[in-house]
């Protein structure tokens, strides 16, 4: 049972990825962090976020934090970026779905409005 | 080993005392974010996010515990800060997730009862039109009927003028239809007995009469010439009606809607000079009076 000389560039570089996550001093930068939590604020505004207060307040915030952690990124504390990344797409996310339910009020309320019309005969 | 023990304990006991305290303070006294957190995920966990988004919720609690264990494990740290303003986005988010899905469910409520209603009202616009037309179609049966009906009448009213023409001269007057029977048809002279040949003719004008006229109002008029006395002619005349009406009526006329009257030798229609216009003016007159519309 010898291990195929072919599998051991892939071992040694497995090897080297553990070792770099067990180092803390060098995490790599959250880039996938980043783009979930621009994702998710790219979201909030095509779901019309800006057209109510808490969701735009929540987006505001994402968008402050994003910023904040790119700047953390360039200083090299992928650490602290990481974790206000976290932030930036709980608020991000959060934004999203006061949208959504925002939206899904004025289409409720839209129906009931027709209910109402109908039921007044015309 | 023993300076170096020497140095350890003093050390060693201290932190023995000072952990305790430490670890009393962190837990007495957690960062604001992680009231605030605890609180957002009860509120969460007792409201409507427990029915309508349990998976939103589920992620709500972990990112807690997680802000719980960073509280633990590093005390009011910015991390345990983050983690609980983390955890308290979860739980907001569970909350409006909630809110969203009820509000769906309201639309698609109203959106059906909108739909079972203007099917409702579709369902009542289409039952009225079908009574109106059925309605129309019935009318417009009757119509026929009566159209049918007035026609058939109508024929047959021609039919019994076009009988009563060949039997009897018929003349449309202001007072009526006029049918005018002579008297040497119906009588012999001065008698106030129908004869045989006149029975028979009668007959066939009181089918006519059934037949064309069956609702109008029959008046029999008796007329003589001038000779002899006024009182036997008025009589006679009237004899002679009477004897047409009853003829009439036997042959089925309805009694209630014809009389007789003797109007003797007063309303000539000829000459009384000579035969001819003598034998003009004995006569029967059948008056059938206009429908009273």
């Amino acid at each position: 049972m010898r291990t195929p000389s072919c599998l051991k560039p892939v071992m040694m570089a497995g090897l080297s990825a553990l070792l770099a996550i067990a180092c803390g001093s060098s995490i790599p930068p959250p880039s996938d962090r980043l783009a979930s939590a621009e994702a998710a604020a790219r979201s909030a505004r095509e779901l019309g976020a800006s057209r109510e207060p808490k969701a735009q307040l929540h987006l505001k915030l994402a968008d402050e934090q994003i910023e904040q952690a790119k700047k953390l990124m360039a200083d090299g504390d992928n650490k602290r970026a990481d974790l206000i990344l976290q932030r930036a797409n709980a608020d991000a996310e959060l934004a999203v779905m006061l949208a959504k339910e925002f939206n899904a009020r004025a289409e409720a309320e839209k129906a009931q409005e027709r209910v109402k019309q109908l039921k007044s005969g015309k | 080993m023993s300076v170096r023990h020497s140095f350890l304990f003093p050390f060693a006991a201290t932190s023995l005392l000072v952990a305790p305290l430490v670890a009393g303070c962190g837990s007495t006294l957690p960062p604001k974010e992680l009231v605030d957190a605890r609180a957002a995920y009860q509120a969460a966990s007792r409201g409507p996010a427990a029915q309508q988004a349990p998976a939103e919720l589920h992620v709500a609690k972990q990112a807690l515990d997680q802000a719980e264990r960073s509280f633990n494990d590093d005390g009011d740290s910015p991390q345990t800060k983050d983690y609980a303003y983390i955890a308290i986005r979860k739980a907001q988010l569970a909350e409006a997730s909630a809110r969203a899905l009820i509000a769906q469910k309201d639309k698609e409520a109203a959106e059906r009862e909108a739909q079972n209603l203007t099917l409702d009202q579709l369902r009542t616009a289409q039952k009225e039109l079908s009574s109106t037309k059925q309605s129309l179609e019935k009318t417009q049966d009757q119509l026929a009927a009566e159209k049918a009906a007035r026609e058939a009448a109508e024929k047959k009213a021609a039919q019994a003028l076009a009988d009563l023409q060949k039997i009897a001269a018929v003349k449309q007057e202001s007072r009526g239809m006029v049918i005018t029977l002579s008297g040497s048809v119906l009588f012999a002279s001065n008698e106030a007995t129908l004869l045989p040949a006149a029975i028979i003719k009668l007959n066939e004008v009181a089918d006519a009469l059934i037949k064309g006229n069956p609702d109008a109002n029959i008046t029999v008029e008796g007329h003589t010439d001038s000779q002899g006395t006024r009182q036997y002619n008025m009589e006679l005349s009237k004899r002679r009606a009477d004897a047409v009406r009853d003829q009439l009526i036997s042959r089925g006329v309805a009694a209630d809607r014809i009389k007789a009257v003797g109007v003797g030798p007063d309303r000539p229609v000829a000459d009384n000079k000579t035969p001819e216009g003598r034998a003009n003016n004995r006569r029967v007159e059948i008056i059938v009076e206009p429908p009273k519309s």
